[in-house]
């Protein structure tokens, strides 16, 4: 066990690069499958950030997104985090849903759209999981996942409050997909939030610890 | 009114009148006020966690409930505030994400722990907790301002509160 977060070398870091490559790769295939549209990837960056930052890091406490959550349990107690703007969820939500909802009362409209949203985000950190189990040789059986909508700030509590429990840094793998053929570009960004204490079984696992 | 302080992640600020302190994008954190009515002195802290015990070391004792309500009553107390008119507010500790059987885990029941962390921790201090918003899945943004000692919680979707 680590004394201090700040005791991550550039290896671990290296290391924890290289699942986030091989992990939002097949992500970025996964979802490109779904939609049917191509699908890129930005090269995973991992970084040490003060878990006070961590929303700064991705925008304004009150940025409006949505962010699906799926968690992992068993060898390697984990939660994943697919973050988007919520303006573009729903452009994301609205690719795979088969017909046009647009005329819907909005409550119909909202519960499709999470659910397309739960299944998309279920999918690319599915993806990003199954990665990291062939890597390691661990199964990791993951839950169903939670999809919320609100302000920036609030939904990162959950990436600085698992941090936080035991330091003061959050190590996060940070990627973004982005899906071709629309008028803009449709960015969203994979975190992953070990549980306190099971990144050093992670690293330990790949040993690099 | 006054240029609004913002109170950051684990950030501890008392300020006396004139003086609006505010918080953005609450989740499982609390945002906690103590204010002296007689005075107009106030302080505001962003708590993260329910308890300093498992932490190496406490670069922010604003980051706990457990180090930052003493806290911000020395801090208080170094402006002069009478500590029996004290009264308190906060609001936060919100669930963000659902998963079937899962509110009790040490991730998702953080908000509660912090609810109950605070409470706590303001009963064995003395100090009187006049109003609260807490729990619940949405997140919140609070303003308090030493002219009206309202404390003001926005939620997206579902407006304003003035409590």
């Amino acid at each position: 066990m680590m004394d201090e977060n700040s005791e991550f070398t550039s290896i671990h870091m290296d290391a924890i690069r290289e699942i986030g490559n091989i992990g939002t790769g097949n992500a970025a295939t996964a979802l490109s499958r779904l939609i049917g549209r191509a699908v890129d990837m930005d090269v995973p960056v991992a970084e040490l950030v003060p878990i006070y930052e961590v929303t700064a890091h991705y925008g304004s406490p009150e940025t409006r997104v949505c962010a699906v959550l799926i968690r992992s349990e068993e060898l390697f107690s984990c939660s994943l985090m697919f973050l988007i703007d919520e303006e573009k969820a729903d452009i994301l939500a609205d690719l795979v849903i088969p017909m046009d909802i647009s005329g819907m009362p909005d409550e119909e409209k909202f519960q499709m759209r999470n659910s397309a949203l739960a299944e998309q985000g279920n999918i690319i950190l599915g993806t990003f999981l199954n990665a990291l189990s062939q890597i390691t040789g661990w199964t990791l059986p993951t839950t169903t996942p939670a999809v919320a909508r609100d302000m920036l700030g609030s939904i990162m509590d959950v990436v600085a409050s698992t941090f936080g429990v035991m330091g003061d840094s959050a190590m996060l793998v940070k990627t973004t997909l982005h899906i071709k053929g629309l008028e803009s570009d449709l960015g969203g960004t994979v975190i992953m939030i070990p549980d306190p204490g099971t990144l050093e079984t992670l690293l330990a696992k790949l040993g690099v610890l | 009114m006054s240029q609004p302080i913002h109170v950051g992640m684990a950030d501890l600020v008392v300020s006396k009148h004139p003086a609006t302190l505010i918080t953005l994008g609450l989740g499982s954190c609390i945002g906690l006020v103590i204010f002296d009515q007689i005075s107009k002195t106030a302080g505001m802290v962003h708590i993260m966690l329910p308890d300093s015990r498992e932490a190496k070391n406490i670069p922010k004792p604003g980051k706990f409930a457990d180090t930052a309500v003493p806290l911000l009553l020395e801090e208080l107390a170094k402006l002069g505030v009478n500590r029996s008119q004290l009264r308190a507010k906060m609001a936060g500790g919100a669930q963000m994400f659902s998963l079937p059987g899962k509110t009790d885990s040490a991730i998702f029941g953080v908000g509660s722990r912090n609810i109950e962390a605070t409470t706590k921790m303001l009963a064995s201090a003395g100090i009187r907790l006049v109003a609260s918003d807490t729990g619940g899945s949405k997140g919140r943004s609070v303003e308090f301002s030493t002219e009206t000692m309202k404390f003001i919680v926005k939620t997206l979707g579902s407006g304003t509160k003035e409590l």
